[in-house]
């Protein structure tokens, strides 16, 4: 692929805020037309990352580009930026407010004002046009600021914990609006510490923890991959058979318990030891592994911020 | 680019002129300001007695022709009764009855001490009474010097003192001219220092509300830092604009109003004295602008380096030391605008705005000090603009503890 097939692409980028390293030796591509997921804890250097392919940082080492150039060309008019920090005018009537945002992404005040009342309309705030912004609720604020993010009608989305904050059905909204513009073909990057989320939306995600990346592939391929990993059991009885030096953690999804194994390990030795045991065993089955389950694997549970299930706690619902 | 600071310029100002607080303090100030000046002046003439009538019984035969345009400017409609015998009690029957406003009876002892005895239901205000007495006082004075072959009115009058300077040595204290020397230096520091704490606080108000990120992403942190302070300068502006104009305004209908009311007040040459010259008000403009930019920028950098009301409120306190220290100067820049000290003191760039324009108000400061001081001034806005700006860029999107000295100082080598 040649470079401009990126809409994003960093190299060797690396970030140090005086003895701390926020993101280190980072490579990272997000290819034209995808729809990809940054995840990580809190604290791992997504919004560090974010925040120098939007030229709001500059990396210490290491070198970003947005389209195959130089950036801060194309980064006003091309690309949309939901910050994690975001905000509004407080005391600025909404409609103006949007008109303002659009305009200085290159929208003209006549274009701006157009666009603006069509996304206030279909997000149902068309009575809210006037109102100032400190006057909306929190979520209805939160939509207003995803439509100043979308008004220049970008290439290229970058989201910063979009969801966070909004309820299920706003989540759907937003959901649906982000699938939309990615049906239209622009390029979607957004993080999230949410997996069930990246689990639904990504087409492709990269894993950062402690300023590094620890995985970065295509979804699909990385589910295939990692098939032969986990094992969904149901039982009854005693669930002391279930422990042994083949299974690397133990989860839960869904009410049924996740067995990971670790690298290289038989399940059959598993299954012959529940077998002789006094347990019943109802289901042995080599599943699909969740996201959380593929990080936790990769990245360790610190990684995630995930204590996983304890084995006491989960075997007596099995 | 230019693009992006317009609409910040334009939504800046756009914002705070349509806001409620500025055209009620635009309107306000001016009117609550001529209203103090103008109100006491119109009580003290006219009060609520005003047009009161008063029989004068003149016993001394000369005083009455001399008394009568003196009550009438003191706001009595006054006519004479004659001396008769019992008119006294009389005229005491009918202020009782309420026939009449009162009278005031004069005779031999008047023409010698000037004592008088008025009579009335209210006690007049102790002003009228004060010009009463005096008039009574000196119309006797009058007629005995005139008595003597002397005219003395117009030493009477006050007299007159014609003063030749040598040299233009500035203004003194009782002059109007160092009233509105004192007053306008005031003035400037005050507004140069309200609107400069107005870029502090819409910058503040930026990163408390979080919007800030959202812009920076689409302009330079300068960019964004220079509309802000281009579109406060231009608000100030506006505002005053419309001052001076409701001061023309003012100044045109007030003065005809106050030599009705105080004609004695008003001679042609006080009010051309009291009006500032055409040059100082330009001048005003001009220190303004300049001190406005100087410190619009060292308050956009305090607000960029706080995050809350509370620290930009501490973090403040060194910059606007730079803006009290020439205050206490200001009294000696009026009255000895040639002193070594406050000259040194009116050409360092961030003292200027306040204590050049002392000076210059003062009178006699040389022209090439006055340019000397703006080209000063105009280089450190530029300083002032590159500091602000790189500590502006960084602090903007910090969030936690403001930054200590050297903190800051690694800030702006990094920027």
């Amino acid at each position: 692929m040649t470079d401009s097939g990126f809409a994003v692409r960093l190299e060797g980028v690396t970030k140090r805020f005086g003895k701390h390293t926020a993101v280190s030796d980072f490579d990272f591509e997000v290819p034209r037309g995808m729809i990809c997921g940054l995840l990580g804890p809190n604290g791992s250097g997504k919004t560090t990352s974010i925040r120098m392919i939007m030229g709001i940082l500059h990396p210490d080492e290491g070198r970003v580009s947005l389209f195959g150039s130089d950036p801060d060309v194309t980064r006003r008019t091309k690309v949309g930026y939901l910050p994690e920090e975001r905000g509004l005018y407080k005391k600025m009537k909404v409609l103006e407010l949007l008109v303002f945002l659009a305009e200085i992404r290159g929208v003209g005040r006549a274009e701006g004002r157009k666009r603006a009342s069509d996304w206030l309309e279909r997000l149902g705030l068309t009575a809210w046009a006037d109102k100032r912004a400190e006057d909306l609720s929190k979520g209805m604020q939160q939509k207003v600021q995803f439509i100043g993010t979308v008004l220049h009608e970008p290439e290229l989305l970058i989201l910063d914990e979009p969801f966070s904050g909004l309820d299920p059905i706003n989540q759907d909204v937003l959901e649906g609006i982000v699938r939309d513009y990615h049906a239209k073909g622009t390029t979607i990057l957004f993080s999230t510490h949410l997996m069930h989320q990246a689990e639904r939306l990504c087409e492709r995600v990269c894993l950062i923890s402690n300023s590094k990346k620890v995985l970065d592939a295509d979804l699909k391929q990385l589910k295939a991959a990692e098939r032969k990993g986990v094992i969904a059991v149901e039982f009854e009885g005693p669930d002391t058979w279930i422990q042994g030096p083949e299974v690397d953690h133990v989860g839960e999804v869904n009410g049924t318990l996740h067995l990971m194994l670790r690298e290289g390990a038989d399940h059959q030795a598993i299954l012959a030891r529940g077998v002789q045991s006094e347990a019943r065993i109802l289901r042995f089955d080599l599943v699909e592994p969740t996201l959380h389950e593929i990080f936790v694997r990769h990245a360790g549970h610190d990684a995630v911020g995930d204590a996983g299930v304890p084995l006491a706690a989960s075997a007596g619902r099995s | 680019m230019w693009h992006n600071v317009w609409a910040v310029i334009r939504r800046e100002y756009l914002q705070r002129v349509r806001s409620k607080w500025f055209i009620g303090v635009t309107i306000a100030a001016p009117i609550i300001m001529i209203a103090m000046i103008v109100v006491p002046i119109f009580l003290s003439a006219r009060g609520n007695e005003s047009d009161q009538d008063l029989l004068i019984v003149d016993g001394s035969d000369v005083l009455y022709e001399r008394l009568v345009s003196d009550f009438e400017a003191s706001g009595y409609s006054v006519a004479e009764e004659r001396w008769r015998v019992g008119v006294v009690t009389d005229l005491r029957q009918q202020l009782s009855d309420g026939d009449i406003g009162g009278f005031l009876v004069l005779d031999q002892l008047t023409l010698e001490t000037g004592e008088a005895i008025l009579y009335m239901n209210d006690r007049p205000s102790t002003v009228r009474r004060l010009a009463l007495r005096s008039a009574i006082a000196r119309a006797a004075l009058e007629y005995q010097l005139e008595v003597q072959g002397l005219d003395a009115s117009a030493m009477l009058a006050g007299g007159e003192l014609r003063i030749e300077m040598l040299t233009d040595e500035g203004a003194d204290k009782d002059d109007p001219q160092f009233f509105v020397a004192y007053m306008g230096t005031m003035f400037l520091y005050m507004v140069i220092l309200i609107y400069a704490v107005s870029v502090m606080r819409a910058t503040l108000e930026e990163k408390t509300s979080r919007i800030v990120e959202v812009i920076i992403s689409s302009m330079k942190p300068w960019h964004l830092m220079l509309g802000k302070i281009i579109g406060v300068g231009a608000v100030s502006l506006t505002q005053m604009v419309v001052w001076l104009c409701m001061g023309v305004l003012g100044v045109g209908a007030g003065v005809p109003m106050l030599i009705a009311a105080r004609p004695e007040l008003v001679s042609l040459e006080n009010v051309v004295q009291v009006l500032p010259g055409l040059v100082l008000v330009l001048l005003f403009v001009g220190f303004f602008l300049f001190g406005f930019f100087i410190y619009s920028g060292l308050y956009a950098a305090v607000g960029a380096m706080c995050s809350t009301d509370e620290e930009a409120q501490q973090a403040q306190a060194p910059v606007m030391m730079f803006l009290i220290v020439p205050i206490l100067f200001v009294m000696q820049a009026i009255q000895d605008p040639l002193a070594p000290l406050v000259t040194g003191l009116s050409l360092f760039p961030l003292f200027s705005p306040v204590l050049m324009w002392a000076r210059v108000a003062g009178g006699g400061v040389p022209g090439w000090q006055v340019g000397l001081s703006f080209l000063l001034m105009g280089a450190t806005v530029l300083g002032v603009a590159w500091l602000a700006g790189r500590i502006y860029k960084v602090g903007i999107l910090m969030a936690g503890k403001r930054p200590s000295l050297p903190e800051l100082w690694r800030w702006v080598k990094e920027a």
